[in-house]
């Protein structure tokens, strides 16, 4: 439970608006960090605290696409397909990462092995350097598909080794 | 009058209230602006764009304010670059519009494109189809053929069920957001919303219950597409294919004005039968909403379960004989009992059966009695001295007035008067709840007062005398036409106000216009009579009577109760038959065994018990005679709702073979009493009657009642898109009767109301009337079988404890002569030392509060 | 000589064939548009093509069809999509064979055929009813109602063409 976990967070979260609703976006964050994606329960949660209703959290989860509301791979990988970053090529970069990882190339997915999940977005504010590249929030900037896969292969690595040390460990 | 501003529309000047919505204002003159999303009742989205229009301003000077002209004199105008929404503009001084050119066309034009993009071409299988703004609009202003490729028409789910009785077509839905803004603008509930976005965006519901608020049909009504359906109509039939016939809802003092759709059925033997119930605009009752209750609530008209020939008891037994024979037999028993006989009517009964009932007994006897059931009102006086004013719409209360709510619990006893009052306080009008327990409409409220059951007079009592101490009397009312103004200072001066009935007290008592609605939540009628007194008292003393939007409204128990307690009925009555039982009932659509256990004994020594109703029920299967009568959907009538508007209701459905209207049953008998007047052929000749001899009454002829006037906003006219699909009202707006308050010659009334409160040892239960139960005839409807509750009481958590209750448990309730098995709920409504018990919703239980011994039953 | 060419027209006629047809034994055949009864369509797999929308009761000069609609189920199908026709009657009596419900259908469901056989004792018989109008399943095809895989027909009007 967000509310008894985090008590002071909550608290200061509210402090900063003038009503209980407005504070719905910030507590969705804080939502999605503790359970990884807005779950059904967390999203009731979210709505108890704002005092609004469960539907009008989930209209707001689902507007916004940094918000998950499906489980996503370790490595959250969203791609602008929007017109301009389009004019630029993104949309090929898209398709083609989206081979590269084997999902499927018209709306994305997340990877069988659980670590990459790739969906289009609406606009990342970032036009005049796609392609881009959003992983858990940090942007990788005018990328060609050659670069994403250096970029992959290194998170991949990553990951191998984090396993390994998560092994020893045991 | 309200202050208005000159706009110019298509080159004419218009004069138009300010801070009208510019859609409404051109509405108002007749010029049509396409809309989708915007409707007259909610707030503007801005959302679908349709009602795109050239907009611009006059130029004034910016220090002598002129306006400034070109070389020809003519204003200059500074027009927007863009068109702009039209729905997103409040009317103003010099504002210029234009709707007629061909930028405008384009834009609809490219507009509706758009919408049929993602819009199926299901027309032959939509509800809507036939009665569809979208459909209506394409016709209008649509292209006629579309740039996009029919391939790439978007697809989306057909069935998606919102609750048990909207579903949703995503495919059909453009998205308007007007059912979303219905349920939290109107409705407070906001369980409808959007999610995704741009292609995916879709209207769903994750809360729980789902969409379920008592007001859910409305939103099918507002849907400018087929996109919401209720499940009681799907696939009904087509629109055009329906007879729509004006009726009156029976299921509650509202007096809802609906218009039932007709047409011939299979299902009910190749004759005309309601196929749904619509809401029909009356501005000044249910302006144009009504509760699903209303309008699922028909199925009873047509159940199986229908009395439908005369039933006679042989050897023990309810055997069917002809009318002939049931008649005579009543009638030769009237005959014989004379004065013994006792007369009581139901509060859903129409004023031509009341009075027909009424001439009956006086023929029977001089000195009948005339019962009320259930027998738990009073305070008919109250309501003719200190009624609301005629004219009075409770869509005009706002900022500056204030509503008092009194052992009510609006949402379940009178839905449309909770939705009103809710609007009133977000208007800005002060609302003061006062009831026992805590109600839905307590979060709208200014301040809220709890009293103890039996104490409810007394809240009104201190309220008026805050009215002495503060110095808000009428005085001059007071001193030119009131009685026992003297007494009742003398009492209000001795009394102790509690603070927090103080602050109510003051905010209530500032307000311009001060309207009480006054229910019967939790007493019996002498309470209940207390109470209305008081009220009275309160709005008499105050001077908030005899004008339109002040006094008095009655939230009866019964969709009627207002004609019955205007032809001489009275709960009483009923009290008075109690205690001293009499030979010979004749009971007409009342069912005083199935809804208060004591009224067993009062049976016992009956010689002949003779029942009028729809249905066999507890006191029908103890009759000796039952007469089968007919349902509001099956004869024409009038009801009389709690705000005293007679209503007219007419022949919607076809008759159940073997049936009467329950005026023609009673007419026949009295001829058949002592040579009784010959029967009338229509009950028009009763109202015609009726008119002549009750004096409030005079002025209700049908032609009279049928009369109808232009309201704003126009529904359903050629624009189906503007209003929705609520019917115009061509079946008559009703008229109110005057009360005294508003006869300048008539004298008033005042007396003190009983200083102690009632009070009672122990656990105390209390009965708690609920929209959704399964009184006949609501019960009969199967479509709102799951929404009725299995039968439960709540309990105080305190008590709950000390009983060793817990949530969900079977407990055992014993109150009076009531002895019921209940499922126990533990949920904060219940003050300490009550049980609240709904009825009708199993077992026969108690009509008014009752101490009692609850028991838990080990499994 | 008026008179020769009189008797030779006479005679010629009397050599030729008969033209009258020798109802019931013998029948004409129609010409394929002629229009006679309704039938009702069915598509290949057995569902009625009739969705119920009663845009031919609509269109019909004469009010000679009555249909009330009702809601498909999966388990219960009729027709592809939600909607069927629970009753459906035609008034021959009435009917004046115009073809304007053929027009009005949408999914090509009632078509006028070539029967013309069409002749009652009582009045109650010329009111065909959906059993009698509605054509036999094609073989190897279930009869209605079927039961179907949910998601497989949502939609009323199955294969529809570009309206463009």
């Amino acid at each position: 439970m967000l509310a008894e976990k985090y008590p002071e967070r909550i608290k200061q979260i509210f402090a900063k608006y003038p009503d209980k609703r407005s504070a719905v976006m910030p507590l969705l964050y804080l939502a999605q960090e503790e359970y990884g994606w807005l779950t059904e329960e967390a999203l009731r949660e979210v709505a108890g605290l704002c005092d609004i209703d469960p539907t009008q959290a989930r209209s707001i989860a689902g507007f916004y696409t940094m918000f998950a509301e499906k489980p996503k791979g370790k490595y959250w990988l969203q791609v602008c397909t929007d017109l301009p970053c389009a004019l630029r090529g993104a949309d090929q970069f898209f398709h083609e990462l989206c081979e590269y990882l084997g999902v499927d190339p018209e709306h994305g997915g997340t990877t069988d092995d659980g670590l990459f999940t790739v969906e289009p977005v609406m606009c990342l504010a970032a036009c005049d350097k796609a392609p881009v590249l959003q992983n858990n929030f940090h942007f990788h900037e005018n990328l060609n598909i050659e670069h994403a896969k250096q970029l992959i292969e290194k998170w991949r690595a990553e990951a191998a080794a984090e396993e390994d040390k998560d092994d020893e460990a045991e | 009058m309200t202050e208005t501003v000159k706009i110019t529309i298509d080159g004419q000047d218009y004069h138009v209230p300010k801070g009208m919505n510019l859609v409404d204002a051109a509405k108002l003159h007749g010029i049509e602006i396409p809309t989708f999303c915007y409707h007259p009742k909610m707030s503007p989205a801005g959302m679908c764009r349709m009602c795109l229009v050239e907009l611009g301003s006059v130029q004034k000077d910016r220090e002598s304010g002129e306006v400034l002209v070109d070389e020809n004199g003519e204003p200059l105008v500074r027009w927007f670059p863009t068109l702009q929404t039209a729905c997103t503009q409040t009317v103003h001084d010099g504002m210029v519009v234009r709707t007629q050119t061909e930028r405008v066309a384009e834009g609809r034009s490219s507009i509706v494109e758009f919408l049929l993009t993602s819009h199926p071409l299901d027309c032959p299988t939509c509800d809507k189809g036939g009665e569809c703004g979208l459909q209506e609009l394409t016709m209008e202003y649509g292209p006629g053929e579309s740039k996009f490729r029919y391939e790439d028409k978007h697809h989306a789910e057909k069935h998606v069920p919102l609750g048990d009785l909207i579903i949703l077509d995503r495919e059909r839905c453009i998205l308007c957001a007007r059912c979303v803004r219905y349920c939290d603008e109107l409705v407070g509930e906001p369980v409808l919303g959007f999610h995704n976005r741009g292609r995916d965006l879709v209207i769903e519901t994750v809360s729980d219950p789902p969409f379920d608020t008592v007001f859910s049909g409305n939103t099918t009504d507002i849907c400018p597409v087929g996109a919401l359906t209720t499940a009681d109509f799907r696939f009904g039939a087509r629109p055009w294919e329906m007879d729509p016939v004006p009726t009156i809802c029976p299921h509650c003092p509202v007096g809802c004005n609906l218009t039932a759709d007709t047409r011939l059925s299979a299902d009910f033997g190749g004759k005309r039968a309601i196929k749904r119930i619509m809401p029909r605009q009356n501005e000044a009752v249910n302006e144009i909403w009504i509760c699903d209750k209303g309008r699922f609530g028909h199925h009873h008209s047509r159940a199986e379960g229908r009395l439908r020939q005369p039933l006679m008891r042989r050897d023990g037994e309810l055997v069917p004989v002809s009318w002939d024979e049931a008649l005579a037999t009543v009638a030769e028993k009237l005959v014989q009992h004379g004065s013994k006989a006792f007369f009581a009517a139901g509060h859903s009964l129409a004023n031509e059966d009341l009075w027909e009932l009424r001439k009956l007994a006086r023929q029977t006897s001089r000195r009948a009695k005339l019962g009320l059931c259930p027998a738990t009102v009073s305070g008919a006086q109250a309501v003719q001295q200190a009624g609301v004013g005629v004219g009075t719409r409770l869509q005009d209360l706002g900022a500056g007035d204030a509503l008092l709510v009194i052992a009510s619990d609006l949402y379940e006893h009178a839905p449309l008067w909770w939705l009103q009052v809710k609007q009133a306080a977000e208007r800005g009008a002060t609302v003061v709840v006062a009831n026992a327990r805590p109600t839905k409409l307590d979060r709208y409220a200014a301040h809220t007062v709890r009293y103890r059951y039996g104490e409810a007079a007394r809240v009104l009592h201190n309220f008026a005398a805050m009215a002495l101490r503060n110095d808000k009397l009428d005085a001059e009312l007071l001193s030119a036409r009131v009685e026992g103004w003297d007494a009742l200072e003398e009492e209000l001066k001795g009394s102790r106000v509690p603070a927090e009935q103080k602050s109510a007290a003051e905010a209530l008592l500032e307000a311009q216009n001060l309207v009480v609605l006054a229910g019967n939540d939790g007493m019996g009628f002498e309470q209940h009579a207390e109470l209305m007194q008081a009220a009275a008292n309160l709005l008499i003393v105050s001077g908030h009577v005899g004008r339109a939007n002040n006094g008095l409204v009655a939230v009866w128990p019964g969709a009627n109760t207002q004609g019955a307690l205007d032809m001489g009925f009275t709960s009483e009555a009923v009290g008075e038959a109690w205690e001293k039982p009499p030979a010979m009932w004749v009971l007409a659509e009342a069912d005083p065994l199935g809804e208060d256990a004591r009224m067993a004994q009062a049976f016992d020594q009956a010689d002949f018990v003779v029942v009028a109703a729809q249905f066999l029920t507890a006191t029908a299967r103890r009759a000796d005679v039952v007469l089968p009568v007919q349902s509001f959907a099956e004869r024409e009538g009038t009801f009389t709702n709690g705000m005293r508007r007679v209503q007219r209701f007419y022949v919607a459905q076809s008759p159940l073979e073997g049936t009467l209207p329950a005026w023609k049953a009673f007419a026949r008998l009295t001829e058949r009493v002592k040579d009784g007047p010959k029967p009338f052929v229509a009950a028009e000749q009763v109202m015609q009657e009726i008119t002549e001899k009750l004096a409030p009454y005079a002025e209700m002829s049908y032609a009279n009642l049928a009369h109808v006037e232009e309201q704003f906003p126009p529904i359903r006219r050629d624009d189906l898109y503007y209003g929705g699909t609520a019917y115009e009202n061509t079946g008559g707006l009703g008229l109110q009767w005057r009360t005294d308050a508003e006869s300048p010659r008539k004298r008033l009334s005042v007396r003190p109301v009983e200083r102690s409160a009632r009070r009672w040892e122990g656990l105390l239960a209390v009965p708690l009337r609920v929209l959704y139960d399964r009184a006949l005839p609501f019960a009969a409807s199967a479509l709102m079988d799951g929404h009725v509750p299995a039968p439960y009481a709540e309990l105080n958590a305190e008590d709950a404890a000390a009983l060793g209750v817990a949530e969900g448990d079977r407990i055992a309730l014993e109150a009076g002569a009531a002895r019921v098995e209940l499922t126990a709920r533990v949920n904060g409504h219940a003050p300490q030392g009550v049980v609240l018990v709904p009825q009708h919703l199993g077992d026969v239980l108690i009509a008014a509060p009752e101490t009692c011994v609850v028991q838990k039953i080990e499994e | 000589m008026n008179l020769i060419r009189g008797f030779a027209t006479t005679i010629k006629h009397l050599l030729e064939e008969p033209v009258t047809v020798q109802y019931p034994e013998e029948e004409r055949p129609v010409r394929e548009r002629f229009k006679g009864r309704h039938v009702l369509k069915r598509y290949e797999n057995g569902l009625e093509r009739c969705i119920g929308c009663a845009l031919c009761a609509a269109a019909c000069p004469a009010g000679a069809i009555w249909v009330e609609a009702a809601e498909n189920t999966d388990e219960e199908r009729y027709s592809p999509g939600e909607r069927y026709a629970k009753v459906y009657e035609i008034n021959m009596l009435r009917c004046i064979f115009c073809g304007y419900c053929a027009d009005a259908c949408p999914t090509q469901a009632i078509v006028l055929e070539h029967e013309y056989r069409l002749s009652f004792t009582d009045r109650r018989d010329a009111i065909y009813t959906k059993a009698q109008l509605l054509e036999p399943p094609p073989s190897g095809a279930a009869d209605t109602p079927q039961q179907t895989e949910p998601g497989q027909f949502t939609r009323a009007i199955p294969e529809m063409e570009d309206p463009r």
